[in-house]
């Protein structure tokens, strides 16, 4: 049996039409055609399905699609935009913090949530936020530098 | 494929009633984090899904100042935020921090994690130590349960058929108790534990003796368990290491550990004295 939901991701509502065994993320990706959200272990584990609901970063592949109606819901493609990138995006970039690239939808996610909670993180901070995003390249002393790169720069732009 | 039975009641009583007519053949959801696994394993067929989480009176954390009653829906990570939580009941904000991810302890939730009963829960030592009341509700009405009556072996509760949790209630401590949780793994997060304790001291009033002891421990035995020939031990006893180390050896006496692919069980027992020593020594150190 279907049902006639409607989700709202990234600040639009999009009408549904879900059998309710489906997981937020397959309807991302396969009905919204939302594909940045990666899949990845599909069990909870490596953070590539990462998104925001309310604010706070879940595994998309844990949540049931039933749950996320009346949620907000941010995906990557919810970062940044046609005027460019966002500064987590670019400091990922400018550390050479992408490899794969596979995890990084999920690690700019799980950053963007710390960092509008907690613009000053430490670096104990950060990789205990990012401890949930595995990363198979193994490129993590780059992200870490990257996110508190970006954390620096946000709060020197807010003291100028 | 079949049809997949889906359920969202709205209150506690029409959950309770499509419990007991579906007759166990559903399961209840509540964060998900163990259950969506279970069901991307069994597929979705065989069972319906009753999702607890539009019930508005399995959430919130409501607090007098002498009890607090916590919602069964309540996320982990609300726990580890919540001030009331980190004041009052220091070593269970600290288990829910140690538990899973950060996006884990997002949907993660405490009745859940009850429900789940995994040997290796990394909340259940912490409310073990605090003497959570379990509020369970079912269609012959409301019980409460202690919660050192609730575990019966792994995956396996006191729960009766249609049976739900409710809502979890922790009483403050004696004025001076301290308490602490740790947890043991290979990596610094992310991690099941190779072994777990929760402990709590309540001091004898103006002096260096311990009047009580509580000491739980996870992931050396079927269930999560109170280690009360440890307790024992140190009831009364002066408070410093050599104590300590008498009731963690009393502590790992207690303990029955499997060896899996994650720790031998020789391993996870040795740890299990070790840690318990640790949390000892860093409670009594600190205060709440």
């Amino acid at each position: 049996m279907k049902r006639a939901i409607e989700l709202k991701v990234n600040g639009e509502m999009y009408p549904v039409s879900v059998s309710a065994d489906r997981t937020l993320l397959d309807v991302i990706r396969e009905d919204l055609l939302l594909t940045g959200t990666k899949k990845g272990c599909e069990a909870g584990e490596c953070g590539a399905c990462t998104v925001l609901m309310d604010g706070k970063p879940v595994n998309s592949c844990m949540v049931l699609v039933m749950d996320a109606v009346g949620r907000e819901i941010v995906t990557i493609e919810g970062v940044g935009g046609l005027e460019g990138l966002h500064p987590i995006q670019e400091a990922l970039v400018e550390h050479g913090a992408v490899q794969c690239g596979y995890c990084t939808p999920g690690i700019v996610m799980t950053a963007k949530a710390l960092l509008d909670n907690q613009p000053n993180p430490t670096e104990r901070e950060i990789r205990e936020a990012l401890a949930g995003n595995l990363c198979r390249c193994t490129g993590y002393v780059k992200i870490v530098e990257a996110v508190l790169a970006v954390s620096q720069a946000l709060s020197q732009g807010r003291r100028g | 494929m079949q049809s997949f039975n889906y359920y969202e009641p709205a209150t506690v009583w029409e959950a309770i009633g499509l419990l007991e007519s579906l007759k166990g053949n559903v399961f209840s959801l509540a964060g998900g984090t163990d259950l969506m696994r279970t069901l991307k394993k069994t597929g979705f067929t065989d069972y319906g899904v009753l999702n607890l989480k539009r019930i508005p009176e399995l959430g919130g954390i409501e607090f007098d100042g002498q009890v607090m009653s916590v919602g069964a829906l309540t996320t982990v990570s609300t726990l580890a935020a919540h001030p009331e939580v980190n004041r009052h009941f220091p070593a269970l904000a600290q288990a829910a921090r140690a538990l899973g991810t950060p996006q884990i302890r997002n949907l993660a939730t405490i009745g859940g994690n009850l429900g789940t009963a995994s040997p290796a829960s990394d909340l259940a030592p912490a409310l073990l130590v605090y003497q959570a009341r379990l509020n369970l509700l079912g269609p012959d009405g409301a019980r409460v349960m202690a919660i050192n009556e609730f575990f019966k072996g792994p995956g396996q509760t006191g729960l009766a058929p249609g049976e739900i949790i409710t809502r979890i209630d922790l009483t403050v401590p004696a004025a001076g108790t301290v308490g602490a949780f740790l947890k043991h793994g290979v990596r610094k997060s992310h991690e099941i534990a190779l072994v777990n304790t929760a402990v709590l001291l309540v001091p004898l009033r103006a002096s260096a003796a311990i009047a009580e002891a509580r000491i739980a421990l996870g992931a050396v035995g079927p269930t999560v368990f109170r280690a009360t020939q440890a307790e024992e031990q140190l009831a009364g006893a002066e408070g410093g290491p050599v104590s300590f180390e008498r009731a963690a050896r009393a502590a790992q006496e207690m303990t029955s550990p499997i060896s899996d692919v994650r720790a031998g069980n020789d391993y996870r027992k040795h740890m299990a004295g070790v840690l318990v020593k640790r949390a000892l020594l860093q409670a009594w150190g600190g205060t709440i």
